[in-house]
C-alpha cells in the first residue's frame, strides 16, 4: 500500500487525475459559495445564451444552468462513490472467498459471477429502474452496487488465486489462523491494487451509467443532476432549437469526470504492472545513446 | 466439441436467468404486479387482449411454480406479449424490426472498433514508452472514459446541427421507400456514419488499451525473444509472434465489451433517433409499455449471448490449443 | 586468442533506471574456440543471461551496452552491425536456446511453419525445399517428421526443446547460445538432452556458450568455465582446473556447497 502511494506521487496521470476529480469535489463542495441562484428554481426567461448575469446560460424552463451544473455534481459524484463502493465491497467479498475457499464454493460463485456477465448490463438496469418507478439517485446506486460487481468478483479471484499460493499465506495456515483473517489481512492487502481499479472502475461506471439511466428517463426528473440534465435538454430539444448550452455544460462536465477518474485508474494500473508504464523512464536512456555512451 | 457445448448450456442458463428476473420482478414489487404492469394496458386494450397478455405474463391462477412454468413456455414458444403503446403490435415484432437496424450498427462498429482497437494496440505495445505509445495511450484513455451519451450528443450538435455534415436523425431519408435500389443504400450509409462513428470512438479506444496491455505482457516471452534472435523481420514477429498471441485476451475480453457496447448503442440511437432498440425502448420506457421493456431484455440477453457463441468459436479457431481438447 | 571464434572484450552493460543505473555486467572479457564448449556459471541474477543476449543484440531498453564493449564473431564486429546485417547475422552465425523449454516455441503456429520462417528469412527457400530440410531436422533430433504439422502444445517438454535445437541447427551457425536450456526439464531428459548436444556438435563442429548454475552439469559438459560473481568475470579456466584448484573465494564456496559429484553424465 506504501508502494501505491509513492507511486502515485511520482506519477504524472495520477497527479492530473487526482486534481481533475478534487477540482469537481470542491467545486460541487462549494456549490452555494459559488453561485446566487437557486438551481430549481425559474431565475431567468427560457433558453437565454450564456452571459455575464447567467455565465452558462438558462434552461428551457428558466433556471441557470451554472447553478444547476455545480449542485448536480453533488448528485453524480454521492451516486459514483456510494455505488463504486457498494460494487467494490461485494466484488471483492465474493472474489476473495471464491478464490480462497475454490471447491464448491467457488463453483457457485464463479457461475453466477459469468452468468451476471453474460446478460447485459444496461437493459437489465432499465428493466429494474422502470419497475421501481422514477428512482432517486441512491435507489439507482443501490441497483448498480447489486448489479454490476461481477466484472470485480472475476479479476478479484483471479488475483486471489495466485495470491494464496504464496509463503506467507501457507504460514498463516500452519499456524491456525481462522480463515476469514486470512482472508481480510493476508489476502485482501495484496490484492489492494486490483481493488483499487475495481473502485476506481466501478466509480467511472456507476456515473456514466446513473448519467444513462437518467437521461433514458428512468429517474427522478426532479433530482437535480447531470443525467437529468441531459434528460431535460434532450426533451426540449436543446440542440435542434440552438440551445448547446444546456446540453453541452453537463456533457463536458461528465467527460472531464470521466477523464480524471480514468487517468487515476490507469495509473494505478502502471503502478501495479509496470510494464505498462508509457514514456518518461526511458528518457535517461535515449540520451545515453544518442551522445555515444553505449547501444543496443 | 465439449468446450463449444459446455458453452451452450451455460449460455441457455443465462438465458432463463435473465427471464426468471423478468418473472419475479414485477413480483417482488410492493402492490399488485398485475396492476402495475397492466395499469396504462388496462385503459387502451380490449379486455380479451389483456386476459391474453397476463396469460402470457405467467398470472394465472395457482401457485408460483405454475405461473413461473407458465411465463417460461410463452418466452420459449417465442410469444413476448404485445405492445401496449403499439397495440396489436406483438413485441417480438416490434423489437425484431428495431433489432435489424441495431445489429447492423452494432456489429459493423464492434468489427470495425475490433480492428482497428487492436492495430492500434499492437502498434503502441510494440513501440512502448516511444512518444507514439504516449500518444495513442492518452487519446485511448480519453476516448474510453467519456460516456457514450456525451460523444454522441456532442458529435450530434457539432456535425450534424452546426456543420451540417450529416442528417440529424432517423436511419434513413423518410420520403425513400426500403428497397434495393442505390438511392436507398446510400441513404441508409449517409444517416448510419454519425452514429457509427460515435460508437468506434468509445469502443476503439477500449480494444486499444486491450490489446496494448495484452501484448506488452507477452512482449517478455521466450516466444518472442527466440523470434527476433532468429533474425526475423520486425513485422513478422510483431504479428505472427507477439501480436497473434495477444489476440487470444483479447478476444475473450471482446465477450465482456459486448455488453457495454450494447449499452452504448441504446445510448447512441436515442441521441441520433435511430430506429434502433434503443430508440423502441426510450419510447417504451416514456410510455411505461412494459411488455416491451421486459421483452428487450430477453431479445438483448440472445444477442449477447449468440455473440458470446461467435467469440467463442473465433477463440477456438484461433486458438490451436483448444481445437480437439477438451 | 585471435583464432578464438567468439570474442568477447571489455562487455559492460547497464540497466538504466529513471535516476541510477544497475550495472549488470562489469568489464567482462572471454574466447571461445572454435568446437568449444564454454561455460558461463553463477547464480541468477550476476548477469550470464544478460551476456547471452549481448552476443545476439537481443537487447531492448532500458539495457545499455556501454561503449568499449566489444564483441566479435568469426571476425565480424557484432556491435558494429547495422539493421540488415544484424538480421541476417541472428541466427545464420548464432543461434540460441532458452530457459524455458514450455515456452520457447510460438504456440499457434505450426512447427513447419516455425522453421520454414527461419528458412524462408535467411535462405529464400520454397515452401517445399523448407520441409525437406525440416524433416532432415527434426529426425536428427529423433522427432518423426510426419510431426512438422503439429502444433507446440501437442510435444511434451524435451521434444520441445529437442525441437528448439533442430530449429537452431537449421542453418548450420558457428555457435549455439544455451541459456539454462535444461533447467524446466526432469533430469532423464536434461541428461538425454545434453548428450544429444554432445554428439551434434562432435558431428557439426559448431561451438556452445552454456549458462547454467547447475554446476555438476557444467563441469561435464564444457571444456572451459568462466564464474560470474556480480557482473564480474572472477575466475576463468579449464573445467578441471576450475573444480579442482579454484583460485577465487566465490569459486571454492560454491564448490564447498554442492554436493560431491559422482560420474560424468556424458561418461
Amino acid at each position: 500500500m506504501g508502494q501505491l502511494w509513492i507511486g502515485l506521487r511520482r506519477n504524472r496521470k495520477a497527479f492530473i487525475g487526482l486534481a481533475i476529480v478534487l477540482l469537481i469535489l470542491l467545486v460541487a463542495l462549494a456549490a452555494p459559495l459559488l453561485t446566487e441562484y437557486n438551481p430549481a428554481a425559474r431565475t431567468g426567461r427560457p433558453h437565454q445564451p450564456p452571459s455575464a448575469e447567467h455565465i452558462l446560460g438558462t434552461t428551457r424552463l428558466g433556471q441557470d444552468v451554472w447553478a444547476r451544473l455545480i449542485y448536480g455534481a453533488q448528485t453524480s459524484l454521492a451516486v459514483g462513490f456510494a455505488a463504486g463502493l457498494l460494487i467494490t465491497v461485494v466484488g471483492t467479498t465474493l472474489g476473495i472467498v471464491a478464490g480462497y475457499r475454490g471447491g464448491k464454493t467457488d463453483e457457485v460463485i464463479s457461475f453466477f459471477t459469468n452468468m451476471v456477465l453474460v446478460v447485459p448490463n444496461l437493459p437489465l438496469l432499465l428493466v429494474i429502474a422502470s419497475f421501481v418507478g422514477q428512482a432517486g439517485p441512491m435507489v439507482i446506486a443501490l441497483i448498480l452496487g447489486l448489479t454490476s460487481w461481477a466484472w470485480g468478483a472475476r479479476v478479484t479471484r483471479a488475483e486471489t488465486l495466485s495470491v494464496k499460493q504464496r509463503d506467507f499465506v501457507k504460514a498463516a495456515e500452519m499456524m491456525g489462523e481462522p480463515q476469514w483473517r486470512i482472508m481480510a489481512f493476508e489476502i485482501l492487502p495484496n490484492v489492494f491494487s486490483i481493488v483499487g481499479i475495481n473502485f476506481i472502475g466501478s466509480v467511472i461506471f456507476a456515473v456514466i451509467t446513473e448519467a444513462t439511466l437518467e437521461f433514458l428517463g428512468l429517474g427522478d426528473p426532479n433530482v437535480i443532476s447531470w443525467g437529468t440534465m441531459l434528460y431535460n435538454a434532450q426533451k426540449a430539444s436543446a440542440l435542434s432549437v440552438g440551445a448547446w448550452w444546456d446540453i453541452l455544460a453537463p456533457c463536458l462536465a461528465l467527460a472531464l469526470l470521466g477523464i480524471g477518474l480514468s487517468l487515476l485508474n490507469f495509473a494505478v494500473d502502471e503502478i501495479a504492472n509496470p510494464r505498462l508504464r508509457t514514456g518518461g523512464r526511458l528518457a535517461r536512456w535515449t540520451s545515453l545513446v544518442k551522445s555515444g555512451e553505449g547501444r543496443l | 466439441m465439449p468446450f463449444l457445448l459446455r458453452r451452450i448450456l451455460f449460455y441457455l442458463a443465462a438465458f432463463v436467468a435473465a427471464a426468471t428476473i423478468n418473472f419475479f420482478l414485477p413480483r417482488l414489487m410492493p402492490g399488485d404486479p398485475v396492476a402495475l404492469m397492466f395499469s396504462s394496458a388496462a385503459s387502451e386494450l380490449p379486455p380479451e387482449s389483456l386476459e391474453a397478455l397476463k396469460l402470457t405474463f405467467g398470472f394465472v391462477d395457482g401457485p408460483l411454480w405454475k405461473q413461473y412454468l407458465t411465463y417460461l413456455s410463452s418466452i420459449f414458444t417465442g410469444d413476448l406479449g404485445v405492445s401496449v403503446k403499439y397495440f396489436p403490435l406483438p413485441v417480438t415484432d416490434l423489437l425484431g424490426r428495431a433489432l435489424l437496424w441495431t445489429v447492423g450498427l452494432v456489429g459493423t462498429a464492434t468489427l470495425v472498433s475490433f480492428v482497428l482497437g487492436s492495430f492500434l494496440g499492437m502498434v503502441a505495445a510494440w513501440r512502448r514508452g516511444s512518444r507514439l505509445d504516449v500518444v495513442l495511450s492518452v487519446s485511448a484513455i480519453f476516448a474510453t472514459s467519456i460516456p457514450a451519451v456525451v460523444t454522441s450528443l456532442v458529435a450530434l450538435f457539432v456535425f450534424g446541427f452546426t456543420l451540417g455534415w450529416f442528417p440529424t436523425g432517423y436511419a434513413h431519408d423518410p420520403a425513400l421507400d426500403p428497397s434495393f435500389s442505390l438511392a436507398f443504400f446510400a441513404s441508409v450509409a449517409h444517416h448510419a456514419i454519425l452514429p457509427l462513428i460515435t460508437l468506434c470512438f468509445v469502443l476503439t479506444g477500449g480494444f486499444t488499451v486491450t490489446m496494448r496491455n495484452n501484448m506488452i505482457n507477452l512482449l517478455g516471452q521466450d516466444y518472442v525473444v527466440m523470434a527476433r534472435a532468429k533474425g526475423l523481420s520486425d513485422r513478422r514477429v510483431m504479428v505472427w509472434y507477439a501480436a497473434r498471441n495477444a489476440l487470444l485476451p483479447t478476444v475473450s475480453s471482446l465477450a465482456i465489451a459486448l455488453g457495454t457496447v450494447l449499452g452504448g448503442s441504446l445510448v447512441t440511437e436515442v441521441v441520433f433517433n435511430y430506429p434502433g432498440l434503443g430508440n423502441t425502448l426510450y419510447q417504451a420506457i416514456l410510455a411505461r409499455d412494459y411488455p416491451v421493456i421486459q421483452g428487450q431484455l430477453l431479445v438483448m440477453t440472445a444477442a449477447m449471448l449468440v455473440s458470446n457463441f461467435i467469440v467463442d468459436v473465433s477463440y477456438v479457431l484461433l486458438d490451436p490449443r483448444l481445437k480437439g481438447s477438451g | 586468442m585471435s583464432d578464438a571464434l567468439l570474442s568477447v572484450s571489455n562487455l559492460t552493460i547497464d540497466y538504466i533506471g529513471a535516476e541510477t543505473d544497475f550495472r549488470a555486467v562489469d568489464d567482462v572479457s572471454f574466447d571461445v574456440a572454435p568446437g568449444e564448449v564454454f561455460g558461463l556459471a553463477g547464480e541468477s541474477g550476476c548477469g550470464k543471461s544478460t551476456i547471452a543476449f549481448a552476443v545476439s543484440r537481443l537487447h531492448a531498453p532500458p539495457a545499455l551496452i556501454r561503449k568499449g564493449s566489444q564483441i566479435r564473431l568469426a571476425g565480424r564486429d557484432v556491435l558494429r552491425l547495422n539493421r540488415k546485417d544484424l538480421a541476417d547475422f541472428r541466427w545464420r552465425e548464432v543461434a540460441m536456446v532458452f530457459q524455458s523449454a514450455m515456452n520457447s516455441l510460438n504456440p499457434v503456429l505450426r512447427i513447419e511453419e516455425q522453421f520454414y520462417d527461419v528458412l524462408r528469412t535467411h535462405t529464400g527457400c520454397t515452401r517445399n525445399e523448407a520441409r525437406a530440410r525440416t524433416a532432415e531436422m527434426l529426425k536428427l533430433v529423433d522427432i518423426k517428421p510426419e510431426r512438422m504439422r503439429d502444433y507446440p502444445h501437442q510435444f511434451s517438454g524435451g521434444m520441445r526443446q529437442r525441437i528448439v535445437i533442430a530449429i537452431c541447427l537449421a542453418l548450420d551457425p558457428k555457435l549455439v547460445v544455451m541459456d539454462e536450456p535444461t533447467t524446466a526439464l526432469d533430469v532423464v531428459v536434461q541428461r538425454e538432452i545434453l548428450q544429444r548436444i554432445d554428439e551434434l556438435r562432435r558431428q557439426r563442429g559448431f561451438s556452445v556458450l552454456f549458462i547454467t548454475h547447475d554446476l555438476g552439469l557444467m563441469v561435464q559438459f564444457c571444456d572451459r568455465i568462466g564464474v560470474m560473481l556480480s557482473g564480474k568475470m572472477v575466475e576463468q579456466g579449464p573445467s578441471e582446473a576450475i573444480f579442482r584448484a579454484p583460485q577465487h573465494d566465490y569459486t571454492k564456496r560454491l564448490w564447498a556447497s554442492f554436493p560431491s559429484l559422482k560420474g560424468g553424465v556424458l561418461g
